[in-house]
């Protein structure tokens, strides 16, 4: 359970700093330098991530959305997840998505983010509006946006801590070729768990923006008759 | 019977319904994945146009099933690496 759990590294003023924090840090330079690399160098890779990334989120928004206002929020959340839930395999050090801290701040920014998005697309009266509009809705309306947090958080830190220490059990008992397919199944599901918590972000987004009036809901019933699929 | 301390044998009750539950807790998503799988399978077959809605709706109802062991895994490695019932009453 130590290789898996948080360590500290070094104290400054008394204050802990554990490990993941470090890989944190570590990722952050990675990122931005990844970033300046490819604005100054290789502008076409910068094309091809921003597509991918909002041909994912455009897949789970509705069709008349503007993917380009949210893709800022979530293709961090993305380029992030995908470099943290896979730096394990990196000697020395530990994915900061293994630290329950990490993801409950993940989470919290993605739970403030759909109240923004949502304040910012209907104004405050038209979203509260939206949220509780028979009133004996609301009371079921904040206990599930609290239980979506919660599990968004837990079910990143469990896929990721459940695999690592899957990987650390095994390496104990044999630490030969056995390993291998327990890292590469890691890595499988890091990459799946960094799409899955994008694509939850952006459909809890997406429900906070949307305006299902009945106007829209007509022309969309009339536009769906008219095309013979 | 034999004489076990309390530490002891409330190490070896978690241990044990740890056990229970994790297998408990591992069947029912299992069997539900594995119906949604099927589903969708069987969906993709018929309307192969609708693949790529149905995979990702798959994906999202697939982790969303699974979460559901992973807190059952997450209760249990509670349990048993930081048990609260030995560190409150015995140390």
């Amino acid at each position: 359970m130590e290789s898996v759990t948080p360590q500290v590294v070094f104290t400054i003023f008394g204050l802990p700093i554990k490990d993941t924090v470090v890989s944190t840090w570590v990722i952050m330079v990675i990122l931005i330098a990844f970033a300046w690399f490819i604005r100054k160098y290789k502008p076409g890779i910068a094309e091809i991530i921003i597509d991918s990334i909002s041909g994912i989120i455009a897949t789970v928004m509705p069709d008349d959305t503007k993917v380009i206002k949210f893709l800022s929020i979530l293709g961090t959340l993305a380029m992030f997840l995908i470099i943290a839930n896979i730096f394990s395999i990196i000697p020395f050090m530990v994915a900061p998505t293994a630290n329950i801290n990490t993801t409950i701040a993940l989470a919290v920014v993605v739970f403030f983010a759909v109240h923004g998005f949502g304040i910012l697309e209907k104004g405050p009266w038209g979203y509260i509006k939206s949220v509780a509009s028979p009133i004996f809705i609301l009371p079921l309306e904040i206990v599930s946006q609290l239980s979506r947090t919660l599990s968004l958080s837990i079910r990143l830190f469990g896929n990721i801590l459940s695999t690592d220490l899957v990987v650390a059990i095994v390496f104990s008992i044999i630490p030969f070729i056995l390993p291998l397919p327990l890292v590469a199944l890691s890595l499988l599901t890091g990459v799946l768990q960094a799409y899955i918590f994008t694509v939850l972000a952006s459909v809890y987004i997406a429900s906070a923006v949307v305006v299902e009036d009945k106007e829209t809901e007509r022309r969309r019933l009339k536009h769906e008759a008219s095309q013979p699929s | 019977m034999w004489e076990l301390d309390a530490p002891t044998l409330i190490t070896v009750l978690t241990i044990g319904f740890s056990t229970i539950g994790i297998v408990l807790g591992c069947i029912v998503p299992a069997i539900m994945e594995g119906i949604a799988t099927k589903q969708a399978l069987e969906s993709m077959g018929r309307q192969p146009d609708a693949a790529n809605d149905l995979r990702t709706t798959l994906l999202i109802s697939m982790a969303l099933l699974e979460s559901t062991a992973i807190y059952v895994l997450l209760v249990i490695l509670i349990l048993i690496f930081v048990n609260p019932l030995l560190d409150r009453f015995f140390i």
